[in-house]
């Protein structure tokens, strides 16, 4: 009996899989990754160099795997971050009163104002670039939309009766915000995390591809892609092409695993 | 819920159209590999006596034509084309003359005197006079920025064609700095001289379309030979653009790196510029501890000794960089002025990566279990930067690394941008190019006149070298300072190079690699400096197109 929930689960397991499968592969490398062998320099695709190799003699494969399994912890890391940022801006915005709600409301609008990749790019540079700028950067800038859903989700929520209740019982705002709200706040919480993941890929990618982020020896998808852009002209598509795909497998598998969990929690569609 | 939904959807798609779009570019490009003479596509212009070349973005001349901010005179040397200068370097980088028809020096090397021509009216009708180079030099005095006139005092003009430069410390090289600095006219020189340059030289600006090209056309009345080409026009590309403009046959030059030299243009040829470009990193010499003038760190505990700086230069294999990295197209360097007049060929040096090892073992690094050596539990290595974004210095790094791990060193190679490079370098090697047509190089990489007693951009010190470049400076003739200058380097006993302190490593020259369109005669090239740019066109007036081209 085909059962689209068991689908789903079988779909959210393969993504699992290959994702944690690259994040591991991408610790065991490591060191392959930085490896030049200037006597095995620009190679087209082969069984032993699966996606090539680049000028210096790199493994684009190994790179492209490194690169992308920096990405997704990359992703994991600032994806939490902001979570974290966005769930409590969302909820003080909605418990503490007027004043903080239109101070952390004015603040969501001015950063979801100035074009992500500008602030990114800025924050980043300020913290020094590097692996911990991109993270700080792309922490700071993608809490925004899901904490303006979890505001409006509380919002709604504080009118509900059992809320009135325990506001009537004595309850300090934050008991009430964290022991009765939260629970119903976990669905749009975890799927919103969730779908965070392939923006904050994405976005790494591109300030490393910018050159903003990581130092050029550093296997990161954005350097790799912005280095094979150079060597297009030259007819060394492989260089470009592979890890490209390569990304936008990732990103499409978080994809496919926020959708399946809004499949699996939203009450509307679990038991279809 | 849906607003993030639909965002990353959004980001999703966009990433699919651009991998979508760079997939078939690169699949376009690759059919075309062989390359192919369409139809009218590498026909030559039509316009005769007329050359297209294109440089790299880098070389337009950000503050324009203004040898106050660097045109010709900078950070990259060149002939200024539109100004006229008053000596010239010849092809063996000896000194001629341009404007001057006599330089003589005082004894104590304190008084230059120059006589000019009276012959040489700038385009704008008014006569050059010698009130004009005086006027030059010492607004070039107050104001340039880019290079070096501290060593001059002051500039005068005695009468319309004799001119006195009074020296604050004789400066023998003086002629090499008369041969990049153009001579400006007093009575139309302002703030905006930069975009409309009046010069008195070969060609005079047309036309500038920043960020895009420059268009020169020749002096009608100009003092020399009349220039061959009548027209010069300069595009600013990037790489790949260059490559494909190229191959659309929309230039007669056009500028390349040594990860191009595989393809084939029809039509074209790859021309292979030797050069003094030179790449090569610094071995701070001194241990750490030490703090420059603004609280730098300087000094690195690895490098600060002689054998280990003697072994690393023994343990590279510069014909196979050359090979590796350069795809054939450079020469091994052995110092930082190669093949020019005050270079003392005792530099030269072949790897020999046992005697390497012995030099290692005997200053106290012995192999560990990893091949890596160690002294006292530390392993033997240090971190080589080089700038972000220069992927031949990243290669160049990344195959010392390997060199070097031969003989038991680690390297780690990290990428740096030139904000922080300089102050870095102080006490990490860094991969520095260089190569100017002047021997004030030295100087400066090696004279300990620079950060706290230390030379400038890596600390080093050796009061005899320094006793020589000064003796050399304070020189009254040419051809004698060529020798201090050589002794500087390796005086028997001590100096700069392997049997020295050796505190700089050289590696290769990088040859200066341009397609030239087939029919176009390029004028014998002097050794091109450092800078792939504007050096190509310093005889551009007596470049030639072949009857049959024609």
């Amino acid at each position: 009996m085909k059962n689209r929930r068991l689908t789903t689960v079988i779909l959210m397991a393969v993504a699992l899989v290959f994702l944690s499968a690259v994040t591991a592969s991408g610790y065991f490398w490591k060191e392959a990754a930085l490896a030049t062998d200037f006597s095995r320099k620009d190679l087209s695709p082969s069984i032993a160099f699966l996606f090539g190799t680049d000028w210096m003699g790199r493994d684009m494969f190994v790179r492209t795997i490194v690169g992308l399994s920096l990405s997704i912890r990359i992703g994991l890391l600032t994806a939490a971050a902001s979570a974290v940022l966005a769930f409590l801006m969302g909820t003080a915005a909605a418990v503490m009163g007027k004043k903080t709600d239109s101070l952390i409301c004015g603040l969501i609008d001015v950063i979801m104002g100035i074009p992500h990749i500008l602030l990114l790019i800025l924050i980043s540079y300020a913290c020094g670039r590097g692996f911990w700028g991109v993270v700080v950067g792309v922490s700071l800038t993608h809490w925004t939309s899901l904490a303006r859903l979890i505001r409006g989700e509380v919002l709604q929520l504080k009118e509900s009766n059992y809320i009135r209740i325990a506001e009537r019982l004595g309850h300090s705002r934050w008991y009430i915000a964290f022991r009765h709200m939260a629970p119903c706040l976990f669905p749009q919480f975890a799927v919103g995390l969730v779908l965070l993941f392939p923006h904050a890929i994405l976005h790494e990618a591109s300030i490393t591809f910018l050159g903003f982020g990581l130092s050029p020896e550093q296997p990161a998808i954005g350097v790799i892609l912005s280095e094979s852009m150079q060597y297009l002209a030259m007819g060394k598509w492989w260089l470009a092409l592979f890890p490209g795909i390569l990304l936008l497998v990732t990103v499409l598998m978080f994809h496919f695993i926020g959708q399946g969990l809004v499949r699996l929690v939203n009450p509307g569609s679990a038991q279809e | 819920m849906k607003k993030i939904k639909w965002k990353t959807g959004r980001a999703a798609a966009a990433a699919m159209i651009l991998f979508a779009v760079a997939g078939m570019t690169a699949c376009g490009q690759g059919s075309q590999e062989e390359s192919r003479p369409a139809a009218g596509q590498t026909e030559r212009p039509e316009k005769k006596n007329s050359v297209t070349v294109v440089m790299g973005p880098t070389s337009e001349p950000a503050a324009g034509f203004d040898p106050a901010y660097g045109w010709g005179a900078g950070e990259h040397v060149h002939e200024p084309l539109i100004q006229s200068t008053l000596t010239v370097t010849e092809p063996d980088l000896t000194i001629g003359y341009d404007l001057a028809t006599d330089v003589e020096v005082s004894g104590d090397g304190m008084v230059w005197t120059v006589t000019i021509r009276d012959d040489v009216y700038f385009t704008d009708g008014e006569q050059l006079t010698a009130e004009d180079v005086a006027f030059t030099y010492n607004t070039l005095k107050n104001t340039s920025s880019v290079n070096d006139f501290t060593m001059l005092k002051e500039a005068k003009a005695l009468d319309d064609v004799t001119v006195e430069f009074h020296m604050e410390r004789p400066y023998s090289i003086w002629p090499y700095t008369m041969a990049v600095t153009g001579i400006v006219p007093e009575h139309a020189y302002g703030n905006d001289y930069g975009s409309h340059p009046i010069g008195s030289g070969r060609y005079m600006l047309e036309q500038w379309d920043k960020g895009q090209q420059v268009i020169l056309k020749a002096n009608p009345d100009y003092y020399g030979e009349a220039p061959n080409m009548e027209e010069v026009i300069i595009l600013f590309m990037e790489e790949d653009a260059a490559y494909a403009a190229v191959q659309a046959g929309q230039a007669d030059v056009a500028y390349t790196a040594a990860t191009y030299a595989g393809q084939t243009v029809s039509g074209y040829e790859l021309a292979a510029f030797p050069t003094v470009d030179n790449r090569g990193f610094n071995l701070p010499a001194i241990p750490a501890g030490e703090t420059g003038e603004d609280g730098i760190p300087l000094g690195n505990d690895f490098t600060c000794d002689v054998n280990v700086r003697r072994a690393i230069n023994l343990a590279i294999d510069r014909e196979e960089m050359i090979e590796n990295v350069l795809n054939g197209y450079g020469t091994p360097a052995y110092s930082v002025c190669d093949k020019m007049p005050w270079y003392n060929p005792a530099a030269e040096i072949s790897c020999d990566r046992e005697e390497a090892a012995r030099l290692l073992n005997e200053a106290g690094w012995t192999v560990g279990e990893d091949g890596i050596r160690e002294k006292n539990g530390v392993k033997a290595g240090f971190k080589l930067l080089y700038p972000a974004g220069d992927s031949v210095r990243q290669a160049l790094s990344a195959d010392t690394a390997n060199q070097l791990r031969e003989v038991g060193i680690q390297v780690d190679i990290q990428g740096t941008d030139w904000d922080t490079a300089y102050d870095m370098a102080q006490s990490e090697p860094l991969m520095w190019g260089w190569g100017a047509h002047t021997p004030m190089e030295l100087y400066n990489i090696y004279h300990s006149s620079g950060n706290g007693g230390y030379a400038r951009y890596s600390p080093y010190r050796n009061e005899t070298v320094d006793s020589y470049m000064d003796q050399a400076l304070a020189c009254t003739d040419l051809e004698e300072s060529y020798e201090l200058w050589k002794k500087a380097q390796w005086d028997g006993k001590t100096g700069i190079i392997q049997e020295g302190d050796i505190p700089w490593i050289w590696l290769v020259n990088a040859d200066h690699l341009y397609w030239v369109r087939d029919g176009l005669t390029v004028a014998e090239q002097k050794i091109h400096p450092h800078g792939h740019g504007w050096s190509i066109v310093n005889n551009v007036d007596q470049w030639s197109w072949s009857e049959t081209a024609q």
